[in-house]
């Protein structure tokens, strides 16, 4: 692991105080979408929710063939992104100046990801999954933190 | 020790996604019930269920192929359900590949309240093969799965289809809410309950329940042929 020491900046201190709790609560949030994938990977690969049992959407969603990517489901391809951000965000808290900058360029991928898929869901396969538009919150939201605690860095800075 | 301690919670929730994915995917997999103790290799089909206290369900079934025929293939499906849907083509596919010797029974599963339109498609259906014409109607419906999946009443959609295929509409709209359909549908949930069936589509060949990730052309081509080749055929 990278054995930068965490960078103080220099900064005032309520400034850095703010930043970790915007990036400690990029961490919580993450992990919010890393369970919805979790449990939507073990879903998909049991086989069991693209059947119909409960949710229509979800069915119709999971058993179109853009819930996987060469094979890999993409709950999976999900899950470790969100472990990423989480990873990211929570080094990011304790001032680890790389993994902030890192984290914003995962969660504009997923973004763009996540737009990608709400589109499909949209207009390609006409039904709309729960846990698919709870992911999509979840990276709302992230962008959102994540946004507003680099923009209080570069103010600062 | 603060340098340390994001490395320590990453760890930590490294394990615990490990863990709960862990549970998650044994729950998954206890979760059907297995009457009996599966041996078989994934693509293939599990072992038969019990047949005792297991009821036939509507008789005559739904089924296309002759009785004698050497494999039965048994759906329990829902006209609603989009992987019904996309299972419709596949087993079309096998009827016209194998002939007499595959013979295909459908049961209806409707999942109420999942399916807002599945029973009154069930009802369509099975008031249809009341006049000889269940597959044409199952045919329909299937194929316009999307036309009626979001309207708000489907019945409307169903006596449009039943004039198509040419039923006695008069016969149809007493049919459509008769007790002989009524109890075809029960009797067929009655049989699917007593199999475990947990959701739909589900598929049994010669009685012994195939994997939902078997269901894709290829893997169902080989299942049937094994099948056959044990029959002597």
């Amino acid at each position: 692991m990278n054995s930068q020491p965490p960078a103080t900046d220099g900064l005032d201190p309520r400034t850095n105080r703010r930043r970790a709790i915007l990036y400690g609560l990029a961490a919580v949030v993450s992990l919010i979408g890393l369970g919805d994938s979790i449990y939507l990977a073990v879903e998909h690969m049991a086989g069991r929710s693209v059947r119909c049992t409960i949710v229509h959407g979800c069915s119709a969603v999971l058993s179109s063939p853009y819930a996987s990517f060469r094979g890999i489901p993409l709950a999976l391809i999900g899950a470790g992104a969100y472990f990423t951000v989480f990873s990211l965000a929570t080094l990011a808290a304790f001032e680890y100046k790389f993994a902030a900058r890192l984290l914003v360029f995962v969660v504009a991928g997923m973004l763009l990801v996540t737009l990608w898929l709400l589109y499909l869901q949209a207009f390609v396969i006409e039904a709309f999954c729960q846990f698919c538009l709870l992911s999509a919150l979840v990276t709302l939201a992230l962008t959102v933190i994540v946004f507003v605690a680099r923009r209080s860095s570069v103010r600062e800075l | 020790m603060k340098r340390a301690l994001p490395f320590i919670i990453i760890l930590v929730v490294l394990v615990s996604a490990s863990a709960v994915a862990w549970s998650l995917k044994e729950s998954a997999t206890n979760d059907p019930p297995t009457p009996t103790p599966t041996v078989a290799p994934s693509n293939s089909a599990s072992p038969a269920a019990p047949t005792r206290s297991v009821p036939p369900g509507a008789e005559p079934p739904n089924a296309i192929g002759p009785a004698t025929a050497p494999v039965t293939l048994e759906e329990f499906g829902d006209f609603q359900c989009p992987p019904c849907g996309l299972l419709h083509p596949v087993l079309k596919k096998m009827e016209q590949e194998f002939g007499d010797r595959v013979r295909v029974i459908f049961r209806e599963y409707p999942l109420v309240p999942t399916h807002k339109h599945a029973l009154h498609a069930a009802r369509a259906a099975e008031a249809a093969g009341l006049q000889g014409k269940f597959f044409q109607m199952h045919d329909m419906i299937f194929e316009n799965q999307k036309a009626w999946d979001k309207a708000f009443d489907a019945r409307l959609i169903f006596e449009d289809y039943a004039q198509k295929i040419g039923l006695d509409m008069e016969k149809y709209r007493k049919d459509v809410t008769s007790q002989a359909v009524e109890q075809r549908i029960f009797l067929d949930g009655k049989r699917a309950h007593a199999l475990g069936v947990q959701g739909t589509p589900t598929v049994f060949i010669n009685g012994r329940e195939i994997p939902f990730q078997s269901l894709e052309p290829g893997k169902l081509r080989a299942l049937i042929s094994n099948e056959l080749a044990a029959a002597g055929y």
